[in-house]
């Protein structure tokens, strides 16, 4: 039924009254042929979530305003309620709601005008809360190992920030492990699967790095990594986490809760990993202090053996020299003693024939045949007869 | 397929940080040379390991698949 069809002229009389019922289907009708889905522009005011999911508000300007509901099938698309006060664009089908004979505008899109929009919105939102609970102290940052063995990466599995990630790891760091958890990145189902990859990290045994991110895109595309969720997930994680979403110029929430952030997929599997060549120039350098080390360490060796030897052969000569002072003294005494000597003075020994020395008168029967030992011989003597 | 096994030990890490204790102790001078000739042997034996892994290592990539974790 249009606009047209409605009989003014029947309605003029109280016998011809309409019932609320049918003015408010047939003011729905006009409105709705009237003016078909377009934007309107003005600040929102009065906000409400229902438990249905389902938005109420109102946009005012100046001199007017217009009451609207955005549903929850439409609204779930956008990353966060509009705030009273903020100046949005709505894009709706006005209508009238028959049960309250209300004007209303059924929103179908809602565009912040400020900056950054209702983006932004959500994005202070959550780094607000993230905030409130600490996860953006800089104090969290754990220090990034020195030499990863075992790597997880969380991305997608087609992508190319993976190949990126796998050619500089093969380049810089082959002795690593890569452990790549697919998920999606973007999309229905991107947040709970990264969610769950950081929960299957967990059990991974001897991780030492987990690397999460994604290549370019849009706003939106990169919506997921600005979840809290996501964001509270990566503070969870049990190793460090470094985060590498879009390009340089995009900071999420998974880089600033991260502990590291990384401007590119590249520059994260860098930041993971040391570079071969240098470790090996450092391997050399740590051989030649080795060598180094142990030759200064023989060298002292052979100082003391030297030194004790010194000490060694001062200490004998000076013995020598006591035992020489000690042996002439000795072989004075000797020399004086010396039984030589005594016949030299013009003593005389006796011996009989079997060597006794005889010393006594009554050794000396007559006639007894002996030997007597002067300074330079012997004589042969006998004891003279009766 | 299960989360794959930690690898084997000692760690890269745990080498090097051996290595250079050994260097340390020995540009010291305290030991005796005994000692110190045995450290060295030690330090040379693992700078070998050391190298020949880091030379002869290839990237191994494995991917964790869906089933092993709850989505």
């Amino acid at each position: 039924m249009g606009a047209g069809s409605v009989d003014l002229f029947a309605a003029a009389s109280a016998e011809g009254a309409w019932t609320v019922g049918e003015v408010t289907r047939r003011a729905r009708a006009v409105v709705e042929a009237g003016l078909p889905p377009l934007w309107v522009r003005g600040e929102v005011s009065g906000f409400k979530r229902w438990q249905s999911g389902h938005w109420y508000f109102a946009l005012r300007d100046r001199t007017a305003q217009l009451r609207c509901v955005m549903f929850a099938r439409e609204n779930r698309r956008l990353p966060a309620a509009p705030a009273d006060g903020m100046q949005v664009f709505a894009f709706g089908r006005p209508t009238v709601w028959e049960e309250k004979g209300e004007l209303r505008l059924t929103v179908l899109e809602l565009l912040s005008t400020e900056a950054g929009g209702l983006w932004q919105v959500a994005f202070e939102k959550a780094k607000a809360a993230l905030a409130k609970d600490g996860l953006l102290d800089p104090a969290r940052k754990r220090p990034l190992p020195g030499y990863a063995q075992r790597i997880a990466v969380i991305t997608s599995p087609d992508a190319a920030a993976l190949t990126d990630i796998v050619a500089v790891v093969e380049r810089r760091w082959p002795v690593a492990e890569l452990l790549v958890v697919p998920t999606r990145v973007q999309g229905d189902g991107a947040e709970a699967e990264i969610c769950a990859a950081f929960r299957a990290i967990g059990r991974i045994a001897g991780l030492d790095v987990v690397i999460v991110g994604r290549g370019g895109g849009s706003k939106e595309d990169l919506w997921t990594f600005n979840s809290e969720r996501v964001a509270r997930a990566v503070a969870a994680a049990p190793v460090p986490v470094i985060s590498a979403v879009g390009h340089e110029t995009d900071v999420t929430l998974c880089d600033l809760v991260a502990d590291y952030r990384a401007a590119t997929p590249s520059a994260a599997a860098a930041a993971a990993t040391p570079d071969r060549a240098e470790v090996l120039d450092h391997l050399a350098q740590v051989g030649a202090r080795l060598g180094r080390a142990v030759a200064g360490r023989v060298d002292l060796a052979g100082q003391r053996v030297e030194r004790s030897l010194d000490r060694l052969a001062g200490t004998m000569t000076l013995r020598v020299e006591r035992h020489r002072h000690r042996l002439a003294a000795l072989s004075g005494r000797l020399d004086a003693l010396s039984p030589l000597k005594i016949l030299e003075r013009g003593y005389a020994l006796a011996r009989d024939a079997e060597d006794r020395l005889l010393t006594r008168v009554a050794q000396f029967p007559p006639g007894l045949a002996f030997r007597l030992r002067v300074s330079d011989g012997e004589v042969r003597a006998r004891v003279a007869g009766p | 397929m299960s989360p794959p096994p930690p690898p084997a030990s000692p760690t890269f890490a745990e080498q090097l940080e051996r290595l250079e204790e050994i260097v340390r102790r020995l540009e010291s001078q305290e030991l005796d040379l005994d000692e110190s000739l045995k450290l060295f042997e030690e330090g040379i034996e693992r700078l070998r390991a050391v190298r020949e892994r880091l030379t002869a290592a290839e990237a191994k990539v494995k991917q964790i698949l869906g089933e092993d974790f709850d989505r």
